[in-house]
């Protein structure tokens, strides 16, 4: 403990780190004042950006310094407790009592890389954001601290009935059991999210079409020659263009956006639990706790289907309703194997399909009702009642019909609800087709619901609520539902089986 | 282990959820229910009568709009009858039940074994009447907790001993 017994910096390279720290945060902050000022910009003012860049260099360069100079770390060997102390104005003083760590995470990011320094985490088993983080260290010197940090004399008690198992584990801790290769990545980022970036890129396309309307006082839509009947095929190969160039955006998109968040994807096995780390930009680890695990959900489409590939989100229980959002996390780019593996940690088993529940034909009307007939019923009072309407608007339609029918329709012939002795499989969508799995004994209290006109057809709905979240089917055979309800409750309030 | 066995469970067997005879509420919610839909028709015309009193245009259609906003709460009083007719609760011996909904009808279950804590709560006009509501939570989230209005307060009392009682035993 000698070494660490007194109050030191980190390493002094790192005033670096916290340089680009302090950038990244003070422009995600002011962002919005610099595209202002940017477009504002004159240009016979150059001087006085070359002069403001610098100005803003030298002041984060300044706050960097003084960040750098008022932290310091250090062991307390006599109370067992590691003290870091931190603030420029604010001074904190965070005191982590070392038998309650449970984790200390050496990571790197990528400017982290290029300097050469490592970030420490120290992870306790109370609440997640009273935390030790380390920002800059040498790679020894983290080291070292790591094992002074889990080795302490009354850790060491609480150990010793399974240190074997401990032993053996934490001698290999750095060799990753799952790691998603750069490629997996890449066919990951070319093959997901379509709709979503679709419509943001449509939404902005509109936006962009509406300012230079209002703006420039041209109509984009009438100069683009819809009209004009002579240039149909022109205008066919323009919209495919058009279509074409979007499409190479969104894909474009995606692929940076998974390869920023996701790069270096590494799974480690540690104690039982997951050791989740990856990132470009900066790293980010999380621990999955197989008992902690509700809802485990695969997501894969027609493509990855064909590539081999998967995408994995796992939700734990949440402590309060303001985590419950973020406590799902994603691994992308698995494989079949990648995925039993994990399966296998999480389970001590791979999740059957048992007896398949299927819904009701009037679940597909419905949702056909509600997504095409009613917005067709409005856009015909409209087409019909105001005399100046473009009846262009009609091909629109026309596929809007099509392509929301054949969504709905495969939403309709993908819902299936799969009951296993162990396990619950929900599957669901159209494109990227689910399932979400969960296991009995994670049920938290079941709701059944029927509608009062589907009492003579035998017809209802079933919602599981886990601590993670629900699982919702709609309209299956309502007598199955309410015997498989029954098995359920029966199962839970035999035993007292755990769900954390 | 010389008493464990592992039996095939009988489906068909197994006690039923759906035959369960549900507890009513407490008739005298029903005259709470009344007085806050009362309350809230007494404001909205309250504010209807300030609105034809400054605007002329309004005033021409008066009794129309008017008579709009009566059935209008007819129709409130109406589902807020069905709603109040459909809540039912029943306490199995290791699961509570509450039955809901107006035009569904939806049947919540918790195990007892699932339930992280119970409270008692009185509402201003169920005094008058001394009813109480109770509600209890789970870790499934706000979708998945139980408020049982309109309970005499004596037996919500007892109710929430029965539970915590239950609770207990099961940690």
């Amino acid at each position: 403990m000698e070494q660490f017994r007194s109050p030191q910096r980190q390493s002094s390279i790192g005033i670096l780190v916290l340089f680009f720290d302090t950038l990244r945060q003070y422009f995600r902050a002011l962002w919005p004042i610099l595209v202002v000022w940017f477009f504002k910009y004159n240009h016979g003012e150059f001087l006085y950006v070359v002069l403001g860049i610098v100005l803003i260099v030298v002041l984060v360069g300044v706050v960097a310094y003084l960040k750098y100079i008022n932290f310091t770390f250090y062991l307390d060997p006599d109370k067992e407790e590691f003290i870091i102390h931190e603030g420029i104005w604010n001074k904190t003083r965070t005191t982590i009592q070392l038998h309650k760590i449970q984790q200390v995470n050496i990571t790197q990011s990528l400017v982290q890389r290029l300097i050469g320094v490592y970030a420490l985490n120290v992870d306790t088993a109370g609440s997640s954001d009273k935390e030790g983080h380390i920002k800059a260290i040498s790679h020894e010197l983290a080291l070292e601290l790591k094992s002074k940090l889990l080795h302490n004399e009354r850790k060491k008690l609480a150990i010793t009935p399974d240190s074997n198992e401990h032993t053996s584990n934490q001698a290999e801790p750095n060799h990753p059991f799952i790691s998603i290769s750069f490629l997996s990545l890449v066919k990951m980022g070319i093959t997901s999210n379509y709709v979503r970036s679709f419509s943001l890129l449509l939404l902005f396309f509109f936006t962009i079409i509406d300012y230079a309307d209002k703006l420039l006082n041209v109509n984009l839509w009438e100069n683009e020659g819809i009209e004009n009947y002579v240039d149909t095929q022109r205008l066919v190969r323009s919209i495919f263009v058009i279509v074409l160039i979007l499409f190479g955006i969104v894909i474009a998109l995606n692929l940076s956006r998974m390869i920023i968040k996701y790069f270096d994807y590494k799974i480690t096995r540690q104690k039982g639990s997951l050791l989740l780390s990856f990132g470009l930009l900066n790293t980010k680890s999380t621990i999955i706790k197989p008992e902690k695990v509700q809802i485990t959900s695969v997501s894969q489409n027609y493509f990855q289907k064909k590539m081999d590939i998967l995408q994995l989100k796992i939700k734990q229980a949440a402590h309060n309703e303001k985590e419950e959002r973020k406590t799902g996390i994603e691994i992308p780019g698995c494989n079949q194997q990648e995925k039993e593996a994990i399966f296998n940690l999480l389970f001590q088993k791979i999740p059957q399909k048992g007896f398949r529940l299927k819904p009701n034909y009037r679940k597909l009307g419905f949702a056909v009702f509600l997504t095409i007939v009613l917005p067709l019923l409005g856009y015909f009072f409209f087409r019909n009642n105001i005399p100046t309407f473009n009846k262009q608007y009609d091909y629109i339609a026309g596929i809007y019909v099509i392509f929301v029918g054949l969504v709905q329709y495969f939403k309709f012939r993908n819902s299936r609800l799969f009951i296993h002795d162990d396990f619950i499989i929900l599957q669901s969508g159209a494109w990227d087709i689910s399932h979400e799995i969960i296991e009995p004994s994670k049920i938290q209290a079941i709701t059944t619901s029927q509608l009062f006109w589907h009492k003579s057809i035998d017809v209802g709905s079933l919602i599981l609520h886990t601590a993670g979240g629900n699982i919702a089917f709609q309209l299956g055979n309502f007598t199955t539902i309410k015997s498989y309800v029954n098995l359920w409750l029966y199962e839970l309030e035999r035993s007292d089986s755990n769900w954390m | 282990m010389e008493n464990f066995t592992n039996e095939t469970i009988d489906i068909t067997q197994l006690p039923k959820f759906e035959a369960v005879t549900f507890t009513k509420l407490h008739p005298s919610y029903w005259m709470i229910n009344l007085i806050q839909i009362g309350i809230a028709f007494a404001l909205v015309n309250l504010g209807y009568a300030v609105i034809v009193l400054n605007s002329a245009e309004v005033a021409s259609h008066q009794v129309p709009i008017g008579l709009g906003i009566f059935a209008f709460f007819l129709l409130v009083v109406f589902f807020s009858r069905i709603a109040f007719k459909k809540k039912g609760f029943a306490f199995r011996q290791h699961d509570v039940l509450f039955r809901h909904g107006i035009i569904a009808t939806n049947t919540l279950v918790i195990p007892y074994n699932r339930i992280q804590h119970v409270a008692l709560h009185e509402g201003v006009f169920s005094r008058i009447y001394s009813l109480a509501k109770i509600e209890i939570f789970t870790a499934g989230g706000s979708a998945s907790d139980i408020e049982i209005p309109g309970i005499e307060k004596q037996q919500a009392e007892n109710i929430k001993q029965l539970l915590m009682g239950k609770i207990q035993k099961e940690l």
